[in-house]
C-alpha cells in the first residue's frame, strides 16, 4: 500500500500544536512508518513539493503572505486538518481584533513601520475550506492519534463535541461552578482534555474553545449573578479562543 | 568580489527564519533573517489581571512553557511580597527539571543530532533511529514529570502565583523513580557520546551571562554573573541591556549596553561555565573523563552542554524526589498590592527576562518580556560572521550546511523570540 503524504505546516503560533506530534513518543515510530512525513519543518529538512494526502496546519493566519500561503497549502492537499486554538479561533494573538494594531505595533517595536501585520489575527477556515479541526491549546496528544488513525481508517474520528462537564461529572469531579460559585467554562467548553483544570480545583479556561451549541449567554447570567461584572465575563472568554467564544455568543463577534 | 548565499527556511529550528550571508572585498556578513509573524503579547497583556500572565506567557512557547510561567509568578510574588514555603520551590524546581529534560532531549537528539551523522531529519536515516529512540525515551520521562505536576507537558495548568493550584503527593512522584534513575544512568553514559562528536575549532574571545546560584545550579533563583567577572542582582540587569529592532527580523535583539555595546552568549554554555563547580561530583567526574575541558571556549559545543545539563536534570529530579515531604497546603495566601519587578529564570535556552508593573486592582499596567533567543541572535550573527571570515574560501554548499548546524548549536526558539 502506498503510504499517504502527510504535511505539518506552521502559521502564527507558539509550536505547541507541532510539537504534540512529536510528543507522541510511543507512536511515534507507528507514524514515520503509516505516512511518509513529506513536509515536517520542525523536524526536517524536506523541500515543500507535491500534493498531501492529508496536512496538518498549526497556527493562525495574521500576515499578508499567510493568506496566499494557506491557500497553497489547501491547493496542495485533499484533506485539511486544523491543530489547535490558533488555526481553528485565532489563537491568543486574536485578542488584537479588539484592539487598535497600530497602537499594538508602537507598543512592542520601537520602528512599529517596520513591521508587517494584519489587523485581525484569524482562524484558518475564515480563508480555506477546512475538513476537520481539532481543538485545544494545545490539542490533545490522544485526540491527535484518533484523528490520524481515522484517517487511515477512513472513518470518522470519535472526537466528542459536547461539553467539559459531562467528561467531568463522568470523573466525578466536585462542580467547582455549583459549589462554589468559581466561574468555570466547563458548560460551554468543548471536552477532550481529560478534565485537567477542574481535577486541580481549577475552574476550566476554556482552552479547548466553545462546544457545539454552546449557550454562552445563560452562563454569563450565572458568572452575573455570582458577582462577576461585565467586563470580568468578557476577560473570562477572552482568551485563546476569544474568536470563536465571542462568535459563538452572538454570531457577530460582540457580547 | 561579491559572494551572497542564503539559507530560506531553516529546518529543525522552533519557528521561522532564514538566513542571508554576503561576502563582499574578504569581509562577511551573516544575518539570521526572522520572519516569524508577531503576537503582541506585550501589548494584549496590559489591562490583563495578574492571575492570567502565567496561562498567557506560557503561549508564547511551546517547548518552554514552564519557564515562562516560573519567570511571571516569581515576578508577581516579588512584587506582592509573597514567600513561598521550601517544598513548593523544590517542586517547581522539579517542573523545571522536567521542561529541561523535554527540551533538552528534543534539541540533541531530534533537532541537532541529525547535523552530525548527515541525516534530513531523526527517522530518515535507518542508522540513527537507535539514537531517535533513545531521545524520545528521556524526552518521554521529563513530559511525564510536568503532566504529575501540571497535567500536561505543553501549557501545564497548575502552576500560579503563590504555588500550585494542586500537589501531588510522595507516592504519586515516587512512582516515577526508577525509571528516571534509569534514565539518568544513561544519560550520563551519553556525556562521552556527546563530547566525542566532532566540532570545528572555534576559540574567540566571547562574552556569556548567566544566573549564579550561590548554592544550586541555576534555575529560579540567582544574580546575574558574566564571564567576565561582573555580578549583578537580577532586578538591576535591566540597566544594561538595550532591545533594538533590526529591519531585517520580526524579533527584538538584545545587546549590553554598559562599556561599549555588545552582544552576549546565554543558554546551556553559559550556564555551565558559571556554573559548573555547582554539579554533583559523579558528574564532575564523568565530564572529566570525557576529557571536557570547562570553561568550553567553542560556542558551538552546545550538544555537550546540553548532554551534561540534561544528566543533571535527572539527577535533580531524584534528589528532589526523594527528599520531597507534601506540604499542608498547595500555595501561599497574599493580597496583590501595586509594584513593579524584573525576575529572571533558566530557561532551557537561557535566561528569560520578565519585567511586569501591576497597579492596585492587580491588573498589568506595562511588561516587557525578553527571551533567551533575542538575546542571543545578535551573538548568533558575530558567531556566524566570525566562522565565515575564517572559511571563506570553501564551496557555498559546504558553508550553507556548516551555517546551520552553527545556528543549530545555539537551539534558537524563534517563536519565542518574536512573542
Ligand atoms: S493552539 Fe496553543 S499550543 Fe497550539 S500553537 Fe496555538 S498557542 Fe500553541
Ligand atoms: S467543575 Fe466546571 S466542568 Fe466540571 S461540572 Fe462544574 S462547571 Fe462543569
Ligand atoms: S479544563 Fe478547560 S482550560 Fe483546563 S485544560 Fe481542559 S479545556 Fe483547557
Amino acid at each position: 500500500m502506498k503510504r499517504p503524504w502527510i504535511g505539518v505546516f506552521k502559521f502564527t503560533s507558539c509550536d505547541g500544536c507541532q510539537l504534540s506530534v512529536l510528543n507522541m513518543e510511543d507512536e511515534l515510530p507507528d507514524f514515520v512508518s503509516l505516512f511518509q512525513v513529506a513536509y515536517f519543518r520542525e523536524a526536517g529538512d524536506m523541500p515543500l513539493r507535491g500534493r498531501f494526502d492529508i496536512a496538518l496546519v498549526e497556527g493562525s493566519v495574521s500576515t499578508g503572505w499567510q493568506k496566499a500561503q494557506i491557500i497553497e497549502v489547501r491547493e496542495r492537499t485533499r484533506h485539511l486538518v486544523t491543530i489547535g486554538a490558533c488555526a481553528a479561533a485565532g489563537g491568543l494573538q486574536a485578542l488584537r481584533n479588539w484592539a487598535d494594531i497600530e497602537d499594538y505595533k508602537r507598543l512592542v517595536y520601537p520602528s512599529p513601520d517596520m513591521i508587517e501585520t494584519l489587523p485581525c489575527s484569524t482562524p484558518v477556515s475564515d480563508h480555506v475550506y477546512v475538513d476537520y479541526e481539532l481543538w485545544g491549546c494545545p490539542v490533545n496528544c490522544d485526540e491527535l492519534s484518533e484523528m490520524l488513525g481515522s484517517f487511515l481508517l477512513d472513518r470518522k474520528p470519535g472526537i466528542p463535541a459536547y461539553s467539559l462537564c459531562m467528561e467531568c461529572k463522568r470523573k466525578g469531579v466536585p462542580c467547582l461552578l455549583v459549589a462554589k460559585s468559581e466561574p468555570c467554562l466547563g458548560p460551554v467548553t468543548r471536552a477532550g482534555c481529560g478534565v485537567l483544570c477542574p481535577s486541580m480545583e481549577r475552574p476550566c479556561y476554556g482552552c479547548f474553545g466553545p462546544k457545539e451549541g454552546a449557550n454562552i449567554g445563560s452562563l454569563l447570567e450565572a458568572f452575573r449573578n455570582a458577582g462577576f461584572s461585565s467586563h470580568e465575563c468578557v476577560l473570562l472568554l477572552d482568551k485563546m479562543n476569544t474568536y470563536a467564544f465571542r462568535e459563538a455568543g452572538t454570531g457577530e463577534g460582540r457580547f | 568580489m561579491k559572494r551572497v548565499f542564503s539559507i530560506g527556511y531553516l529546518s529543525r529550528v522552533e519557528g521561522e527564519a532564514g538566513i542571508t550571508a554576503e561576502i563582499l572585498d574578504g569581509k562577511a556578513v551573516v544575518r539570521a533573517r526572522v520572519f516569524e509573524a508577531p503576537r503582541f503579547f506585550e501589548a494584549f497583556l496590559r489591562g490583563r489581571h495578574f492571575s492570567d500572565v502565567a496561562d498567557f506567557t506560557a503561549r508564547i512557547c511551546g517547548i518552554c512553557p514552564v519557564a515562562y510561567q516560573m519567570s511571571s509568578v516569581h515576578a508577581m510574588e516579588s512584587i506582592f511580597g509573597v514567600e513561598v514555603e521550601e517544598p513548593i520551590r523544590q517542586l517547581r524546581r522539579l517542573l523545571y527539571c522536567g521542561e529541561w529534560i523535554e527540551s533538552h532531549s528534543l534539541h540533541i537528539y531530534m533537532l541537532q543530532g541529525p547535523d552530525f551523522y548527515g541525516c534530513e531529519s531523526a527517522w530518515s536515516d535507518r542508522q540513527y533511529l537507535p539514537l531517535a529512540r533513545r531521545g524520545l525515551s528521556f524526552k518521554k520521562l521529563g513530559n511525564q514529570i510536568m503532566t504529575i505536576l501540571g497535567g500536561r507537558p505543553i501549557h501545564p495548568v497548575s502552576v500560579k502565583a503563590g504555588g500550585f493550584f494542586k500537589i501531588p503527593d510522595k507516592k504519586t512522584l515516587s512512582g516515577l523513580l526508577p525509571d528516571i534513575e534509569r534514565a539518568y544512568e544513561q544519560t550520563l553514559e551519553a556525556v562521552s557520546w556527546a563530547a566525542s562528536l566532532p566540532f570545528n575549532d572555534n576559540d574567540w574571545d566571547w562574552e556569556c551571562l548567566s544566573l549564579r546560584g550561590p548554592n544550586e545550579y541555576p534555575m529560579n533563583y540567582g544574580n546575574v554573573s558574566s564571564n567576565k567577572g561582573a555580578e549583578k542582582p537580577m532586578a538591576d540587569f535591566l540597566e544594561d541591556v538595550r532591545e533594538y529592532q533590526v529591519a531585517y527580523s520580526t524579533a527584538l535583539h538584545a545587546e549590553i549596553k554598559t562599556e561599549g555595546p555588545r552582544p552576549y552568549l546565554v543558554g546551556p554554555v553559559a550556564r555551565l561555565n558559571l556554573n559548573h563547580d555547582l554539579l554533583p561530583p559523579e558528574i564532575k567526574a564523568a565530564i572529566r573523563q570525557c576529557g571536557i575541558r570547562l570553561p568550553m571556549t567553542n560556542t558551538h559545543m552546545g550538544i555537550i552542554a546540553r548532554s551534561i545539563e540534561l544528566a543533571y536534570a535527572f539527577h535533580e529530579a531524584v534528589r528532589i524526589i526523594k527528599t520531597y515531604e507534601m506540604p499542608g497546603r498547595p500555595s501561599a495566601c497574599f493580597e496583590p498590592r501595586a509594584g513593579q519587578a524584573v525576575w529572571i529564570t533558566e530557561a532551557p535556552r537561557g535566561m528569560l527576562i520578565h519585567h511586569y508593573e501591576i497597579d492596585g486592582e492587580g491588573l498589568v499596567k506595562r511588561c516587557a518580556i525578553i527571551p533567551p533567543t533575542s538575546q542571543n541572535l545578535g551573538h548568533m550573527e558575530k558567531d556566524l560572521n566570525h566562522f565565515m571570515q575564517m572559511h571563506m574560501g570553501e564551496p557555498a554548499n559546504v558553508l550553507r550546511k556548516e551555517c546551520e548546524k552553527i545556528i543549530r548549536s545555539y537551539d534558537p526558539c524563534i517563536s519565542c523570540s518574536v512573542h
